[in-house]
């Protein structure tokens, strides 16, 4: 579609669609830009009435504050322990989920019991996997927290990656068997770039649910290995709120994630597919 | 391709090379490592908590012998269990439409080639992305009465002065919190259909609209069963995670006014976490999973039957 | 009392014989020579997340170092997580942690089941009993002991004031016509009546500018609000012979009648307010009256605003026009507080423990009061006295002096089995109470979650703790 020689009514649907968009950005992004302005608020400001929608001045010493002291280590803490354990995830529980999809591996009482692990609330969960793990010395490790997400991400992944491989049409995999490809190389030269889409959209996940866990973080940890909620839930105290220091770490940490969208976005949507399907 | 046709097997094609055996255990060696890693952490404390549901655990005694259903019975007396699940219905069932239906209005707005997509898409993310406690907190600040710019907002639109304590008064906890909520996760439902609409045949699509079929009429006849598995695995993980609603809650109201916004994770971590109530909370906890497991497979029977 | 025929016994015995160090060295210097044979181990301290960590992170935890070659890892937990890490650390049988804080009324629950090591024998051997004497009673007969054990040192003056602005009350102009409408001299209120009529006539007269009053009204804190007025106003937790609740009676009805009736000329949305709101409010000038523990005293003086760690705290307009009295009625609740205690699990108890000595010794927490971001308020008579503070701004001596007398007339805390459990109740009562509902049907059902919570602990069990912990002298006006 060429922007330039747009039909009237398409150029109309067009501007309608880009208000709509602005709008939908809007309301969207408020709360976010509202918070962005905490991060360079002075205290009087965040507490002034009638509220500040611009800071007097844009100054970056919360920002500061979290580098010197050291806080920011809970970003990386948290990337290296979202990233591995969604990685881990995406890759297993696709394999997982093609078996599921294409072989019924089984049945429904295997499919069932993968989600019913998403029921199970967390709370009733913790405690014994904090004595599993202070048995084995995992605690305040990378590895105990990694293995912990990676299990709580598979069921989503699984669910969400069988959803997307039902869509692929079978008379792909099938011509691709015959042309003499076996089943391995068909899910991963054949499977998996047609969900890239939902592989893109599922990973995203996986590591947001991973990334702002906070109970098990809270648990499992203790100084060594500070994910990025519980550095933030220090500085809501009873008798203080750094609302500086939460702004400002809210902001840093969004930073990732809206990098890895930003540039993972273009395979969500159409424009770019493996050619039509019938053809 | 329907849910329930790949769930009852898809016909296997005998490979020309590589052992049969190989290719045979292929799908119990795929399967096998995911699986492996959900018992090692699923299973141990599962049983564990099941055992200990059966005893008398609290924070200062030990009692581990067996009381057989002292705690369970305790769940039917208790009416702020209750209470709570109650307060949890309404949620899911409020937010869960309503972010399903925001999401797809916002997956179709973006589906076709637009320049500058790619900058809304990653902003629209946002949202999901912040950590809910964040959420919750910079709500409640927005929500104040005298820092916060909704009612500034609200008043500029009405026209007149707005004064609504979001957070305190019983007619508005609810919306404030469901407001909250849906703004956080409607971009996960946004991205997940913007993914399965992305999937949808271009070709039927073309064809349709050659034939000049209305819109509704190819979103029902196409669009819709083309994208169905996705949106239900989203609604059933979604609606699982919103039953599980915690942090929001936890920073706009704690539970309040009173337990009126207490959940059932609210609750259950009130009587987990703070108070050590170790057997109860594992009782309270194969509650819900039971129910949760009851529902889940009514919707799935349920779907299975449309089909 | 137990205490002090066993302070007697000890005296005796070290006067009698101890070639102990006690004599000459403080019990600063005692710790510290006794914990150089554990140079170079590590030991670990739970410690409330945030500004509080400050203290050992940048103060204490460097300067034992120094002294002994001991490390000190200061886990930061927020203060609603901390029971709960104490505790599961505790059954785990991990042994993770060494030196503890502890709010006080948690201790009979930890101290119960175990989770805290008994410190008496260590006392003795380090000759810590003479400066034990020195921390103010309230802290020291209420929130050191459990059953006649030594489980934790005090180490936080926690005590309500009453925030005034001094040049508001003593405006001339003000005076008279108060005076006039009221016939009595302005002045901070003797009871909740004049408070009202205080906060009433200076909200009418200068909001939006000015209000009369603000408090924090959400979770956790009102409850002490509640327990202090309730308490004043004659009102009993229990029926001593039946544990049954008896909150909801009259002296109940009447206190969370006037709370709710006070919100009429405090500012609009107070009922939202947390501690903070109430902080930002005070300093900037909007309330006239504020109750609140110390540190609102230290930052409404500008103490400390130049440091890094308290940029949060918003600019105080009304340094030097903050003036310090008792809550009307005269006995303030003492609300929370800390103590520093040593883990039953813990590895290096003996270094633990001599690191809490050192730091609860009148030398160190003088220093650790006096800190510009320091959250600890001044518990001994060595603080209240110290010329050092008195020096740090102007109306210091007054503010000390308030917290002395506050602190000597004070009201514990309420402290039975399961405390947390009756805090809860109080508190979602309270906002309940913001809600609209009616006063009466939110005590009634306060009482039945009371009676619930005792008969679930045993009322018998109860009893004997309610028993002793209602005959101390801070815990009923007599």
């Amino acid at each position: 579609m060429r922007v330039g020689k747009l039909p009237a009514r398409k150029a109309r649907i067009l501007a309608l669609r880009y208000l709509g968009a602005g709008v939908v950005t809007l309301l969207f992004l408020f709360p976010v830009y509202w918070l962005f302005m905490i991060s360079f608020k002075t205290p009087d400001e965040i507490y002034h009435v009638p509220p500040l929608w611009i800071p007097g001045q844009i100054q970056f010493s919360n920002y500061y504050v979290l580098f010197k002291d050291g806080d920011v280590l809970a970003i990386l803490n948290s990337l290296i322990v979202a990233g591995a354990s969604s990685g881990i995830a995406i890759v297993l529980g696709t394999l997982c989920a093609y078996s599921l999809a294409r072989f019924g591996t089984g049945g429904e009482n295997l499919a069932m019991w993968i989600i019913s692990q998403r029921m199970i609330p967390p709370i009733a969960v913790v405690f014994p996997i904090f004595l599993i793990y202070v048995y084995f010395g995992l605690v305040d490790g990378y590895f105990g927290l990694i293995l912990i997400y990676t299990a709580f991400n598979l069921p989503y992944v699984i669910w969400m990656m069988r959803g997307y491989i039902v869509d692929v049409p079978l008379e792909l995999e099938e011509s691709a068997l015959v042309d003499g490809l076996n089943r391995w190389e068909v899910i991963w030269k054949i499977v998996f770039p047609m969900v890239r889409a939902g592989l893109m959209a599922t990973s995203v996940f996986t590591f947001v649910f991973a990334w702002n866990d906070f109970l098990f973080a809270l648990v499992l940890t203790r100084t060594e290995v500070i994910t990025f909620p519980v550095m933030l839930t220090h500085y809501f105290g009873g008798q203080s709120n750094f609302w500086g220091k939460i702004a400002a770490m809210s902001v840093l940490g969004t930073l990732p994630i809206f990098v890895a969208v930003s540039v993972m976005q273009r395979y969500l949507v159409r424009g770019i597919s493996l050619g039509a399907v019938k053809g | 391709m329907t849910l329930s046709a790949s769930l009852n097997g898809a016909e296997q094609r005998r490979p020309s090379r590589l052992g049969r055996m190989l290719e045979d255990r292929l799908p119990y060696l795929i399967v096998a490592p995911a699986i492996l890693i959900l018992l090692l952490v699923g299973l141990f404390p599962l049983i564990y908590s099941l055992i200990v549901s059966f005893q008398r655990i609290t924070m200062t005694e030990n009692d581990t012998s067996f009381v057989g259903f002292l705690n369970y019975a305790e769940l039917f007396r208790d009416a702020r269990l209750w209470a709570a699940l109650g307060h949890t219905a309404i949620i899911t069932a409020i937010a869960l439409p309503l972010e399903l239906l925001i999401g797809f209005l916002m997956a179709q707005l973006f589906i076709d080639r637009m320049p500058g997509r790619q900058l809304f898409v990653a902003l629209l993310v946002l949202p999901t992305v912040i950590s809910p406690i964040v959420a919750g907190a910079t709500w409640r600040l927005m929500f104040d009465i005298r820092f916060g710019p909704i009612g500034e907002i609200l008043s500029f639109i009405a026209g007149e002065p707005v004064r609504i304590l979001w957070t305190v008064n019983p007619a508005y906890v609810y919306p404030a919190i469901v407001i909250c909520e849906v703004w956080q996760w409607s971009p996960f439902m946004f991205l997940l259909l913007l993914a399965a609409l992305s999937n949808v045949d271009q070709s039927q699509l073309e064809a349709a609209e050659i034939d000049g079929a209305s819109y509704l009429r190819v979103l029902r006849a196409i669009v819709l069963p083309a994208i169905a598995p996705v949106v239900a695995v989203a609604c059933l993980i979604r609606g699982l995670d919103l039953v599980r609603i915690f942090d929001i809650i936890w920073a706009l109201t704690e539970g309040g006014p009173g337990s009126r916004t207490e959940t059932i994770s609210l609750y259950t971590y009130v009587q987990g976490f703070s108070q050590f109530e170790t057997s109860y909370t594992a009782a309270i906890s194969f509650l819900v999973i039971a129910l949760l497991t009851l529902i889940t497979t009514l919707v799935l029977k349920r779907m299975e039957l449309a089909r | 009392m137990k205490f002090r025929t066993i302070l007697g016994a000890a005296a005796v015995l070290a006067l009698a014989g101890a070639s102990a160090p006690a004599a000459d060295k403080d019990a600063a210097d005692i710790a510290v020579d006794a914990a150089k044979k554990y140079a170079g181990t590590t030991i670990s301290i739970v410690w409330e997340a945030g500004l509080q960590s400050l203290d050992p992170l940048n103060y204490s935890g460097p300067q034992w170092e120094k002294l002994t070659g001991i490390k000190v890892k200061v886990i930061e937990v927020p203060t609603d997580q901390m029971f709960t890490k104490i505790m599961q650390d505790f059954k785990s049988g991990a042994g993770a942690y060494d030196a503890l804080n502890v709010i006080p009324s948690w201790m009979p629950d930890l101290a119960r089941a175990g989770a805290l090591e008994p410190l008496d024998k260590y006392v003795d051997k380090f000759g810590y009993r003479d400066e034990l004497q020195d921390i103010a009673a309230a802290y020291r007969d209420n929130q050191m002991q459990y059953d006649g054990k030594i489980f934790g040192f005090p180490d936080d003056g926690d005590v309500m004031l009453l925030y005034y602005r001094k040049d508001i009350f003593e405006d001339p102009k003000v005076k008279e016509e108060f005076k006039a409408k009221f016939g009595y001299e302005l002045a901070p209120p003797k009871d909740w009546k004049q408070f009202d009529e205080i906060g009433q006539f200076i909200t009418d007269k200068m909001a939006p500018k000015v209000y009369g009053a603000g408090f924090f009204r959400t979770a956790p804190y009102p409850q002490y609000m509640f327990q202090e007025r309730f308490r004043m106003e004659g009102g009993k937790f229990f029926n001593a012979d039946t544990m049954k609740a008896t909150v909801n009676g009259d002296v109940g009805l009447k206190v969370f009648k006037e709370m709710k009736a006070e919100n009429k000329f405090m500012p609009p949305g107070v009922e939202q307010w947390n501690f903070v709101d109430n902080l930002a409010a005070f300093l900037q000038g909007t309330t006239a009256m504020t109750i609140s523990w110390p540190p609102y005293g230290r930052w409404a003086a500008g103490y400390g605003s130049g440091e890094e760690a308290l940029k949060w705290v918003p600019k105080s307009q009304v340094a030097g026009k903050v003036g310090y009295a008792l809550t009307p009625l005269g006995r303030p609740e003492l609300g929370v507080g800390f103590d520093l205690s040593v883990s039953a699990t813990s590895k290096n108890k003996e270094a633990a423990y001599l690191f809490i000595q050192w730091l609860n010794s009148k030398k160190t927490s003088l220093e650790r009061v006096q800190l510009p971001y320091t959250l600890r308020d001044p518990f001994r008579l060595s603080h209240y006295a110290s010329e050092k503070y008195r020096g740090l701004w102007p109306d210091a001596p007054a503010y000390l002096d308030t917290i002395k007398t506050s602190g000597e007339k004070g009201l514990l805390d309420l402290s039975l089995l399961q405390q947390d459990k009756y805090d809860e109740a109080m508190t979602k009562a309270i906002s309940s109470l913001w809600a609209g509902e009616d006063p009466k049907a939110i005590l009634d059902r306060m009482a039945q979650q009371f009676d619930a919570i005792t008969d679930k602990v045993g009322i018998d069990n109860q009893k004997a703790v309610y028993k002793v912990w209602a005959a101390k002298p801070g815990a009923y006006p007599q």
